[in-house]
């Protein structure tokens, strides 16, 4: 069944206050033009979850759309913090659970396997574990092993409504690819309750039965798939095209301040009407070749 | 102890920390002057290491490290596996395979806890910067922990504002109880290297830099780490690594101000 849609239909199956997973790794496989889409549209109080932070969910932090975010911290790398994520929390306008790039795992791996909680080393004497025991209602607890009689601390899973997965190949069932690194991509897509699949080629179902060992995102679990090329600007697609260099720098000097985010939202997200007007805007076929990635290097 | 060509305060902390790893060792790698040292290592006394890079990336041999971040395919090239979190912090790391642990700080204390949450008062004023990633799990879980800091007065302080990653705690036994697996095992910083008691757990001058006294190493952080009656000296990098990180490793210089 053919479950392909513009990205504005898949954008309006999300209500408002919903938790949505999202697949970008700091400046890689953001789901840049969907989050514009969510901007453009006015969803709001949404919950973000991923484990790094990424370009994707601070611009939707940005614009206001996110009330709060599930993650394990993360930054832009060299090119600097995220500065919308960071001005929130600052501010406190931003309700945070912050965990670490594996306890967020665990969590969606959890929620993938449909067990109750999951246990783990990692956060234990940290000051991050002291502010998650303050939640209400409980995302950590301690319990015993049944075995050994050791006490461990055990994580709540994550069950987000719809993981929106930025990905190099898919069908029009949903089928997909992810190619290079996947971080906390597979996880995500498991533990939510459908997914949308955003790819940059649309390839038949001849292909993807082809290579069945590739398909990393199961049809069965996707709601919608939106065929949208360079979707991921100004972040990278590996073996498709390299993150935009200068654009993210532009991103990176605007989002400093509050006016600064206003004029970049009022220019490339509410000043064009589709994500064609937005790669027109960024510089267009020209911009975009220079991008593409070599077929060996994958950047 | 001299020699006869010049290198950096980069290029020491660098080569201190390459000496670090010993052959055949699994070593999750955090991005910045880390990286330099597990390629380093590898190419000089290492050749077997394993460089895992926690988003998924297993043994890559970039053709430059001067990248954005872990996130740049750049330093994903010619890796033997693509793979996830899942499997670089759960089946490898959660499981206990991970040799050692290098991360980069904004904040470390007198008994080796990262904080890289934030600056200030976290009940008043405060500035975020980039919370854990994967550094939480890899100073949790890592069987050894190596930092590389700037050595600098705010950067070294008797307890940091937010414990982000786990060193000793408050020192003690406190960590063994605390579920926790592995250790903390070096801090290296542009002036000193340092360890740990092993009663109290609390950090302890192994060594001085060439070129640096204990004054100004004391003078430079704002809490008295244990000093031993017999301080030596750091070795100095030898001309083969200097000129690797240099000429192989590095040519861009990419890693030199950080």
């Amino acid at each position: 069944m053919s479950k392909v849609s513009t990205l504005a239909d898949a954008v309006a199956s999300i209500s408002s206050e919903s938790h949505v997973a999202l697949s970008g790794f700091a400046t890689a496989r953001c789901t840049m033009a969907f989050a514009h889409e969510v901007i453009r549209q006015g969803v709001k109080k949404l919950t973000v979850s991923q484990c790094v932070g990424a370009m994707d969910a601070d611009i939707l932090v940005g614009a206001g759309a996110v009330d709060r975010i599930v993650y394990g911290g993360g930054s832009r790398g060299r090119t600097g913090q995220h500065h919308c994520i960071n001005r929130a929390i600052e501010q406190r306008t931003l309700a945070t659970e912050e965990f670490s790039s594996l306890s967020m795992t665990f969590r969606y791996l959890a929620g993938s396997l449909g067990l109750p909680f999951i246990p783990i080393r990692s956060l234990n004497g940290s000051d991050i574990l002291k502010d998650l025991e303050e939640k209400t209602p409980p995302l950590v607890a301690r319990l015993q092993d049944p075995f050994t009689g050791e006490e461990w601390l055990v994580l709540k899973p994550l069950i987000p409504d719809v993981a929106v997965i930025q990905v190099q190949v898919a069908d029009e069932e949903g089928n997909a690819w992810i190619l290079g690194p996947r971080w906390d991509n597979e996880e995500q897509v498991k533990a939510s309750k459908r997914t949308i699949v955003i790819t940059e080629q649309l390839v038949s179902t001849e292909t993807i039965r082809r290579h069945p060992e590739r398909t990393l995102v199961h049809g069965f679990r996707v709601s919608h798939v939106v065929h949208l090329p360079f979707s991921a600007h100004p972040s990278s697609v590996y073996g498709v095209y390299d993150f935009d260099h200068e654009h993210i720098d532009l991103f990176a000097k605007a989002s400093k301040t509050p006016e600064g985010l206003k004029e970049y939202l009022d220019k490339y997200v509410y000043g064009v009407k589709d994500h064609w007007e937005y790669l027109e805007k960024v510089g267009g076929m020209k911009t975009l070749d220079e991008l593409r990635a070599d077929p060996i290097l994958g950047y | 102890m001299t020699t006869d060509f010049e290198y950096s305060s980069f290029e020491l902390m660098a080569v201190a920390g390459a000496r670090e790893l010993k052959d055949g060792e699994i070593v999750g790698v955090g991005l910045g002057l880390p990286v330099i040292s597990s390629f380093l290592a590898k190419r000089t006394h290492a050749p077997n290491a394993t460089i895992l890079f926690e988003l998924g990336v297993v043994d890559p041999e970039p053709l430059t490290v001067a990248v954005h971040g872990l996130s740049d395919p750049r330093i994903w090239y010619r890796a033997k596996i693509h793979t996830s979190f899942a499997d670089m912090l759960g089946t490898v790391l959660h499981k206990g395979l991970i040799d050692v642990g290098f991360l980069g700080a904004l904040e470390v204390d007198a008994y080796g806890n990262l904080n890289t949450t934030l600056l200030g008062d976290p009940k008043g004023k405060f500035r975020r910067f980039t919370g854990s990633g994967g550094g939480n799990d890899i100073a949790s879980c890592a069987r050894r922990t190596v930092v590389t800091i700037r050595h600098e007065a705010r950067k070294l302080n008797e307890a940091v504002s937010f414990i982000t990653s786990p060193g000793y705690l408050h020192g003690g036994d406190e960590r063994e109880k605390s579920g926790l697996m592995g250790a903390p095992s070096r801090v290296i910083t542009d002036k000193a290297i340092f360890d740990f008691d092993p009663q109290s757990k609390r950090m302890r001058l192994k060594s001085i830099h060439p070129n640096t006294t204990l004054e100004d190493v004391l003078d430079n952080m704002s809490f008295k780490p244990i000093i031993p009656d017999n301080l030596p000296v750091t070795e100095p990098p030898t001309a083969e690594q200097v000129r690797l990180i240099r000429e192989e490793i590095d040519p861009e210089n990419a890693y030199a101000g950080s």
